[in-house]
């Protein structure tokens, strides 16, 4: 454990995510905030932090708990939600190959979006491949403590501020921070645009069922776009 | 389900479910690359996922008609022009905060 933490590659990581921590700092803060608004104890909150370890899903958990909707639509909506790891996942399965067992699987609940992006950095650059395992270690590990401090602090600032401050419309701001650099392309503007237009348009279902029903709707509709771009280039 | 209990029940069903997906490749499948289409899909979750939450939190819902003449509304479109320009969260959250408030007195 300790030749772990002092090793070199472990360091590298943990210093190289500390500005993608202070980045996520705010986005933590607003998790915590909605923890407490779903009745949360610090407990819970810190069990939705480190556990789920997904601010989007911890946010949208917290929002359907908070409006009681069923324990299956949540849990279906948050793995809806959830899908995009599948594609981290697949991206790093081949760097991760090399490492024992148990060191994937360690290695696979720390990837997030950041971690995700500076491990394939490194992966790319380094032959070293037990040591690129230690510095996605010290990545992942600098983003889990920084998340769980920033969650935390939400979680305790969330039942002090005042109500008038409006502090919920944070959400969908550190929402939108996420969204805006995914529309780099049409088809990714098709997507979202038609889960905007059905979310609305089918919020007459019950239980919440519009969240999940228009994410899927704009899914197909990227996926069509998609395929049809490729179709007219390739004319 | 009472409350804690519902609580609970949700942080440890959507941490492994979670926790699944992200294993996904690197453990259940590994000898198997990822079939093309669901790799086409993948890509649009984000997006679509990411709309599909914040619009019923910006867009008041009365009745049978959207409303979208809302101090939220028009807070939402600058820091989103904001998000677009700078790509910084923080940045994002202080223009869209400041919008709102005071969008709200003007209104009030």
């Amino acid at each position: 454990m300790r030749q772990i933490v002092t090793s070199r590659d472990f360091r590298e990581g943990f210093v190289e995510m500390l500005p993608a921590c202070i980045g996520l700092t705010p986005f933590g803060v607003v998790c915590g905030v909605g923890a407490a608004a779903a009745g949360a104890d610090w407990l819970a909150s810190l069990g939705m932090s480190a556990i789920i370890f997904s601010g989007a899903a911890q946010i949208l958990a917290a929002q359907l708990l908070a409006v009681d909707a069923p324990f299956a639509v949540i849990v279906l909506t948050c793995f809806v939600l959830g899908l995009r790891f599948l594609m981290y996942s697949a991206a790093m399965a081949p760097f991760l190959r090399p490492l024992p067992a148990h060191w994937q699987k360690g290695l696979a609940f720390l990837l997030t979006d950041q971690a995700f992006a500076a491990a394939v950095r490194r992966f790319h650059t380094s032959e070293d491949r037990h040591g690129a395992g230690l510095h996605f270690l010290g990545c992942g590990f600098a983003l889990w403590l920084a998340w769980q401090a920033s969650c935390m602090a939400g979680f305790l600032a969330g039942n002090l501020i005042p109500a008038a401050w409006s502090l919920e419309f944070a959400v969908p701001l550190c929402f939108l921070a996420l969204l805006a650099p995914l529309f780099r392309d049409a088809p990714s503007v098709l997507a979202a645009a038609t889960a905007g237009i059905a979310v609305l348009a089918l919020a007459h279902l019950p239980m919440r069922l519009n969240l999940i029903a228009a994410g899927l709707l704009g899914i197909a509709i990227g996926t069509l776009a998609d395929l049809a771009r490729e179709r007219w280039k390739a004319r | 389900m009472e409350g804690a209990l519902k609580l609970w029940a949700v942080i440890v069903a959507v941490g492994a479910l979670n926790y699944a997906s992200r294993l996904s490749f690197i453990a259940f499948f590994a000898r198997r690359s990822m079939p093309p289409l669901l790799a086409r899909a993948l890509k649009y979750v984000p997006a679509a996922m990411l709309t599909a939450l914040i619009v019923p939190m910006i867009v008041d819902w009365k009745g049978a008609a959207a409303d979208f003449a809302t101090p939220r509304v028009a807070g939402a479109l600058i820091a989103a022009a904001v998000a677009f320009a700078t790509r910084s969260t923080l940045k994002t959250l202080a223009v869209g905060m400041a919008a709102l408030w005071l969008l709200q007195w003007a209104a009030a």
